[in-house]
């Protein structure tokens, strides 16, 4: 039963002869392919902070916190490292064309201090003029008006903040409504406010 | 037949896995064997009333590492199934694909654990050598070499893209003079003939009366395979053969489990070099209420799922049900009347998942000597040394 | 024959025990059955039609207890589903165990995930829950309450 042997030892002699089929990781880095799915970053030019990817995750690993103080309104996005599982579902939710948050090719992320293990975003917020409840990120509400187009002019709330990111609209055109009792209904409010300042004449 | 008891499991330092095998003997022969399982068992259906319909599927996805294609494109077509709906013609391409390239890799990884439970180490080295190309190719189209997140009921969720094709159609070819090689060792080797053919027969009568599925029942003459029997996905616009053979011994599971290896890699190739252009996802958006079933050929036999649903957004009831489930009480006719030595192999060649089946112990009521999974091991490798000797091949 | 044939076959020979028969699509069928015929009809798709037998779905609806049996016919593409409905507070059915040995499993898990009892079993034992599982305590149950209090769910986050 020789010609069997023959067969495996050519293959044997193949393998002792080329090089070693393992790579030289860690001395070499290891570079994964283009596709690979790993660590997801967040984009500060793009993120709305809509928390649309909050609401996907199958397994909650993104958070938020919204800090009130009417200095510095401001929302934190917080993405828990240790818990994702890389699947994507963010990415393929997000409203800003897929780009607000991204999976990178990163795949080193062991650490040793559990709590540094997040990636944070941090987003302006906009508050009610009257409440002081938030409403939403001002990012968000200059996507929502840039989407819809000319129909932003039939909530205050949008076409305000947008004219202000344009630098049209100033306290000065404001002020100059103020008086006659229904100025309220041309500030930015949150929905609550808007409902009851639509249906009262009564100012606050 | 010493009477001491020596119990080694399920929970020892010195165990690769959880397993406690107890086996009923009379002198070499098994007189009774016992199947006792639920070490791993995680609750999955009653997890999957919690979730959505799509975060559901990478629920189901985690249920095995090996066959991590089977349970969602069993789930996805189940839900497809309440409606019921047909995917765009793409996302069938590339989930028949990623299916294949999945019963590639499970394939070629049992080959090398029934080699190094032989004694045949070499065996294990190599082929898992050439699996390490095909969990490239893998991770060059999804992403990642397990859990690949491709599927969702309504198509799949990420494209190919056409500049990394070339590149896996290269590695999957470079793989297949290896493997043809290793066809022809394993089919000519004496002391594989002397060691597998004629032990743990399964007759094509219990094969029926058990309902086993997959490569285990093909290879007692009982010629069904889902992807003939209904076809889905792609199978019925690529060419192929089933692969079904007469005897029901270890051998013959052997194989047939290798000659589908080369039918999955045709299979892939002209499912690589034909994608159609197009969608490849329908956007669902609520699922009516009512009931959905679906079934995929895994690579160790039919998966099966049952969906139903009230017109939420989150199912009512899953059912999830593993090919291993129906093959695993097989062993009772087939490892009874064999000898210890070759316990280890007949149970192997069922090729039996365990995190699809929540885990497996092998104990009896009464046992007279109780061997652990390394004892098995070491005397199946002992016995195809006495083979070799016995034949003059050192 | 064909799937029309065997419809009809179905459909005359268990007249009295049909409760309502549902033609879903050319490859799924759903029939619902009493509970005391169910032996009978199975033992028949199963030798004389030459089905396989795939498992057993049991759910637990509000209003009752339902065991669906699948059986799928290959030679013409068609699964056929009999479901049973049984009484939520004191669910018992016929075991059909000693007609294929592919029940066997399945209706042990049955009996610890939802406490259906199969007169008839041969080894009506656990198959997957521990053994420090009190009695009584059926998972699958829509009225199901965590029943070990020191268990830990926690994210770590």
């Amino acid at each position: 039963m020789k010609l069997p042997k023959v067969r495996e030892l050519s293959e044997a002699v193949k393998a002792l002869l080329s090089k070693p089929y393992t790579s030289k990781f860690p001395k070499k880095p290891h570079q994964p392919y283009h596709n690979f799915r790993g660590q997801p970053i967040y984009n500060q030019e793009k993120c709305v902070g809509c928390l649309a990817c909050e609401e996907v995750c199958p397994v909650e690993a993104i958070a938020h916190e919204d800090q009130v103080d009417p200095a510095n309104p401001m929302r934190i996005m917080i993405h828990y490292t240790d818990t994702c599982i890389f699947c994507g579902s963010c990415e393929a939710a997000c409203i800003a064309d897929n780009e607000g948050i991204k999976l990178s090719t990163e795949w080193d992320l062991a650490f040793f201090d559990r709590k540094a293990s997040q990636e944070t975003i941090e987003k302006e917020l906009q508050l009610c003029e009257i409440c002081g409840q938030p409403i939403a990120c001002k990012d968000h509400l200059k996507w929502i008006a840039e989407k819809i187009g000319e129909l932003t002019y039939s909530s205050p709330t949008l076409y305000l903040t947008r004219l202000k990111s344009l630098g049209i609209v100033d306290e000065n055109l404001i002020s100059a409504s103020r008086d006659y009792g229904r100025s309220d209904r041309v500030k930015i409010l949150c929905a609550r406010c808007r409902r009851e300042s639509t249906l009262s004449t009564s100012t606050k | 037949m010493a009477k001491s008891v020596i119990p080694i499991g399920p929970y020892h330092p010195l165990q690769e896995e959880p397993e406690f095998f107890t086996l009923t003997v009379d002198g070499e022969t098994v007189v009774d064997i016992d199947v006792n399982i639920g070490y791993n068992h995680r609750g999955i259906e009653k997890l999957s009333e919690l979730k959505t319909f799509d975060q559901s599927t990478f629920v189901i996805e985690r249920i095995c590492g090996i066959c991590s294609t089977s349970h969602p494109f069993a789930y996805t077509r189940a839900v497809e199934d309440i409606i019921p709906v047909e995917v765009p013609e793409r996302a069938k391409y590339i989930r028949t694909t990623i299916a294949e390239g999945e019963r590639v890799h499970s394939h070629l990884l049992w080959l090398g654990l029934a080699g190094h439970f032989l004694g045949y180490n070499t065996v294990y080295m190599w082929v898992w050598k050439l699996r390490e190309e095909i969990l490239d190719v893998m991770e060059i189209l999804s992403g990642n070499r397990n859990n690949y997140a491709i599927f969702k009921p309504g198509g799949v969720r990420r494209d190919f893209n056409p500049d990394d094709i070339p590149l896996a159609l290269r590695k999957i070819d470079s793989i297949v003079p290896t493997l043809n090689k290793l066809k022809k060792a394993i089919i000519d080797d004496p002391v594989l003939h002397a060691r597998l053919k004629g032990i743990g027969i399964l007759t094509r009568e219990d094969a029926l009366d058990y309902c086993a599925l997959g490569p285990t029942s093909r290879a007692s003459g009982v010629a069904k395979d889902v992807r003939k029997d209904a076809p889905y996905g792609a199978y019925d616009q690529v060419d192929w053969d089933m692969i079904v053979t007469q005897n029901g011994d270890v051998f013959e599971k052997v194989v047939v489990r290798v000659l589908e290896v080369f039918e999955s890699i045709k299979i892939m190739k002209q499912c690589l070099m034909n994608l159609p252009p197009g969608e490849i996802d329908l956007n669902i958006k609520n699922i009516p209420p009512g009931e959905g079933i679906g079934a995929h050929e895994a690579p160790r036999g039919e998966t099966f799922h049952y969906v139903r649903s009230d017109g939420t957004n989150r199912p009512a009831r899953h059912k999830v049900r593993a090919p291993t489930f129906m093959n695993l009480p097989t062993c009772k006719s087939t490892v009874i009347g064999e000898t210890i030595s070759d316990a280890t192999i007949i149970l192997a060649s069922v090729d039996p998942c365990y995190c699809c089946t929540e885990r497996m112990a092998v104990r009896t009521s009464e046992g007279k000597r109780i061997y652990g999974g390394q004892d098995l091991i070491r005397l199946s490798q002992e016995k195809t040394q006495r083979i070799r000797r016995k034949m003059g091949i050192k | 024959m064909t799937r029309e044939e065997i419809l009809k076959d179905l459909k005359q020979r268990f007249k009295e025990d049909i409760v309502n028969f549902f033609d879903k699509s050319p490859k799924r069928v759903y029939m619902e059955i009493k509970p005391e015929s169910l032996v009978k009809c199975a033992s028949y798709i199963f030798k004389e039609l030459k089905a396989r037998f795939n498992i057993a779905s049991g759910v637990d609806s509000r209003t009752a207890i339902e065991i669906l049996y699948h059986f799928s016919l290959e030679y013409i593409n068609l699964l056929v589903s009999l479901r049973v409905k049984l009484n939520r507070n004191n669910p018992q059915i016929d075991s059909l165990a000693p007609v294929f040995k592919g029940a066997n499993w399945i209706e042990r898990e049955i009996h610890e995930i939802l406490g259906v009892d199969f007169k008839g079993h041969p080894d009506l034992r656990r198959l997957l829950l521990p053994d420090e599982w009190p009695k009584g305590v059926y998972p699958l149950r829509c009225d199901y309450t965590e029943w070990d209090k020191n268990a830990i769910r926690d994210r770590g986050v």
